[in-house]
């Protein structure tokens, strides 16, 4: 059986992963979740998913580095990015690199699948094509 | 074992005068005595001539019974223990002690030694070799006078009996006198200077005593509780520096250092502070953060399956609700540390006014606070990030709740537009000598902005003084004061470069200016005389009056306390005990700062504060910003 995924959740830290994970499959989305950059970028998640959710504070490549290079990989991936500090040099790179929402920690649950379902509404037909 | 120097001081003193007082007594005593018994011998040799003369008629003419009468009666005399007379054999033939006539005696004996010490009579002896000093078989001292009676014609010519021609010395008389009074005199004598000794090394080490007590010991004492108390870290002591003498000085140079001292500790503990918040509030945001995330997620997750079962869903929006609460402080915490620019747009300060008062309505109710507006409706849109200032007008909604208290009363919010002159408003924010050394003190803050340091000299005396960084304002702080119409020079504090203007001069008396250099606004200029507050910034008068939109919020609450005035805009500074994190209204100073604008307090204990914003009203480009720009406008 070839799995599918809708959001590829890259945080290293479990509890926040669970939690996004029970939240968005409740609403009946398949979510991926990887606790670094370069497990996120082997993971077969990024082949075909509809958004990533990327924290910034990550072991090794930071959340910026991965924005950068998922970029390269999936130029029309939306990304929401997290985090529970913003600095000027983060507000920089998202705005160099672009992203679809920020998500400043912590969130509830209405803001995460407000948020969630605003990026897939607004890139939705592309997310469709994407599904075979 | 530890000694003290007023006991030292003392024992050596004592010591000194004792050895001088010792030394001069031995010889007052040693010169007394020889003159004593120098008069005593003169006495005792005229009593020998006396005698030799009035029975030199009893000798010749061999009158034994008249002679032997004399010499009892004259024996019998006050003061003459004995008189003599023996004959060149040294048999005793006469004395006024019976009971030793007809005994002879030794060539050693005490009487005879002055003419047989050498073995042989001496012919002619003066009258000190003449004179002994000897004790009595009873201890008594004696003086002695020994009187030779020498041959001559009538002696030995005369018909009597034959003394023959060829002897010289007949006999001797010998006077015995006692030295009884005498010693008694010089015995009385060394009485009294011992006693004056005594007396002397006593009054000495007294005033010593009192003398090192008052001008060492107090003084050290005082210096010894004073460095103690420092050292237990209470900066604020000083000790007494009245004293004229050198200890005065040191006094006074130690009390300086403390107070330099403490300035420098309170100084670095405001930066550390302001350090230690930003560290903490990134730690304690990336700590926190996460696990709140979790929590949050899965309670708001819960609360929305469980609305069918009102208890559990009752206690679940407690857990949302108290999380949420910890976000809003960890949020705080980051706000303060952050102070990220503002995002400016186009903002109805009205709108946003009315939005913060919606959000804290709920507590105003609570509180039975009245609340009321006045706000301009011809307030044009400012230039501001409306999340942030709407922050300020809550903080300062709730700070006047606060002064209101429980009992309720009165909260008044104001807007309007004002035209405010560069004179009293304008912020000096960057402040250079001419060269180039950045003369800004941020650990020194007038109304909440770094003061200027520059260095004051009049008739020698330095002082550093920080000038008021608001144009026009004169709420200077200088570390001594200056006599009101005296002219002084002004110089940069690290490179020494002169700050006066030779060409300029004031507008209001008439005399010399200094400057300090803006970045692009020209130059500052202050009068040089004390107690004449002219200031003038040429640039910003040309720019004449700024339209600022005011936000004004006021309470009828107790009021600040004056001493609080000064520390309001500081970080963790609060008078709300344990309800507050002091961070309310540094966030509030920061924002405002952000924005270009001011912020002033008006208080009156017991009668209720006032909290004036001014915001610029202008396109937001042409806002100087708050990071480089200068010449922002407000009443700080």
């Amino acid at each position: 059986m070839s799995e599918r995924w809708d959001v590829l959740v890259v945080d290293d830290e479990p509890v926040v992963c669970e939690a996004i994970r029970m939240v968005l499959e409740h609403d009946g989305l398949e979510v991926a979740c990887v606790a670094d950059a370069r497990t996120a970028l082997a993971h077969p998640a990024l082949a075909d998913c509809r958004l990533a959710m990327v924290d910034v504070m990550l072991p090794g490549p930071s959340g910026l580095d991965l924005l950068h290079l998922l970029r390269r990989r999936r130029p029309d991936l939306p990304i929401v990015l997290m985090t529970g500090y913003a600095t000027p040099a983060i507000a920089g790179s998202v705005r160099e690199a672009g992203v679809a929402a920020f998500l400043a920690k912590p969130f509830d649950e209405s803001e995460l699948v407000e948020q969630v379902h605003r990026v897939l509404e607004t890139t939705g037909v592309d997310g469709e094509e994407k599904r075979p | 074992m530890r000694l003290r120097i007023g006991v030292l001081s003392i024992v050596g003193v004592a010591a000194v005068t004792a050895a001088v007082i010792g030394g001069m007594s031995v010889l007052i005593v040693r010169a007394h005595r020889a003159a004593l018994l120098a008069q005593l011998s003169r006495g005792a040799d005229q009593l020998c001539e006396t005698i030799a003369g009035s029975t030199y008629y009893d000798m010749l003419e061999n009158h034994r019974e008249r002679l032997h009468r004399q010499i009892l009666t004259i024996g019998r005399q006050p003061g003459i223990e004995r008189v003599r007379l023996f004959n060149a054999t040294g048999t005793i033939r006469f004395s006024s002690d019976e009971a030793e006539i007809g005994r002879a005696l030794d060539k050693k004996a005490e009487a005879c030694d002055a003419c047989h010490a050498a073995g042989q009579p001496l012919q002619r002896l003066s009258r000190g070799q003449r004179t002994r000093i000897f004790r009595a078989a009873d201890g008594r001292r004696m003086l002695g006078m020994i009187r030779p009676i020498h041959n001559e014609v009538r002696c030995w010519s005369a018909p009597c009996h034959v003394h023959p021609r060829g002897e010289s010395v007949l006999g001797v008389l010998d006077v015995n006198l006692s030295l009884a009074e005498a010693d008694r005199q010089i015995a009385g004598d060394q009485r009294q200077l011992l006693l004056l000794a005594v007396i002397a090394i006593a009054a000495s080490s007294l005033l010593l005593w009192w003398m090192s007590r008052r001008l060492i010991l107090r003084p050290v004492e005082a210096l010894i509780a004073g460095t103690r108390k420092v050292a237990e870290g209470d900066l604020h002591t000083t000790i007494p520096a009245g004293a004229r003498h050198e200890f005065g000085d040191v006094a006074r140079a130690f009390n300086d250092m403390i107070r330099r001292l403490g300035e420098a500790q309170r100084q670095l503990t405001q930066a550390d502070k302001l350090a230690s918040v930003g560290r903490l509030a990134a730690g304690v945001a990336h700590e926190i953060n996460n696990p709140l995330t979790g929590v949050l997620t899965y309670a708001s997750f819960l609360h929305k399956r469980t609305r069918d079962q009102p208890e559990i869903a009752r206690d679940l929006e407690v857990i949302v609700r108290e999380t949420k609460r910890c976000r809003d402080i960890v949020r705080g915490l980051l706000d303060f540390a952050r102070q990220t620019p503002p995002q400016r747009q186009a903002t109805d300060l009205n709108a946003v006014v009315r939005r913060a008062v919606a959000v804290v309505m709920n507590q105003l109710v609570i509180d039975r606070v009245a609340l009321s507006f006045e706000l301009a409706a011809d307030l044009r849109p400012v230039p501001a990030d409306a999340n942030q200032i709407q922050q300020v007008i809550m903080n300062l909604i709730l700070n006047a709740a606060d002064a209101v208290g429980k009992e309720g009363g009165t909260i008044r919010v104001r807007t309007r537009e004002v035209a405010v002159p560069p004179h009293g408003h304008a912020v000096i924010r960057v402040a250079r000598c001419p060269k180039g050394c950045d003369l800004l003190d941020p650990s020194v803050r007038i109304g909440g902005h770094p003061g200027i340091r520059i260095s004051r000299k009049h008739d020698d005396q330095d002082a550093v003084v920080h000038l008021d960084p608001v144009y026009g304002r004169v709420n200077h702080r200088a570390s001594a004061p200056a006599p009101q119409g005296v002219l002084a020079t002004h110089a940069c504090p690290q490179c020494g470069a002169g700050l006066e203007v030779p060409d300029h001069s004031c507008g209001a008396c008439g005399g010399p200016v200094f400057a300090v250099l803006t970045e692009n606004k020209g130059r500052v200029e202050w009068c040089s005389r004390q107690g004449c507050h002219r200031s003038r910034w040429a640039a910003m008068d040309a720019c004449g009056p700024q339209s600022m939109a005011e936000l004004a919020v006021e309470d009828t609450g107790h009021g600040i306390a004056e001493e609080d005035l000064d520390h309001l805009f500081e970080p963790f500074f609060t008078t709300k005990g344990h309800r507050g994190m002091g961070l309310g209204l540094a966030v509030t100073w920061g924002i405002v700062e952000g924005h270009g604008g001011s912020i002033e307090v008006q208080t009156q204990l017991g009668g209720g504060t006032r909290f004036t914003v001014r915001l610029p009203v202008a396109p937001a480009a042409a806002v100087p910003d708050a990071a480089g720009g200068e010449g922002a406008r407000g009443a700080a």
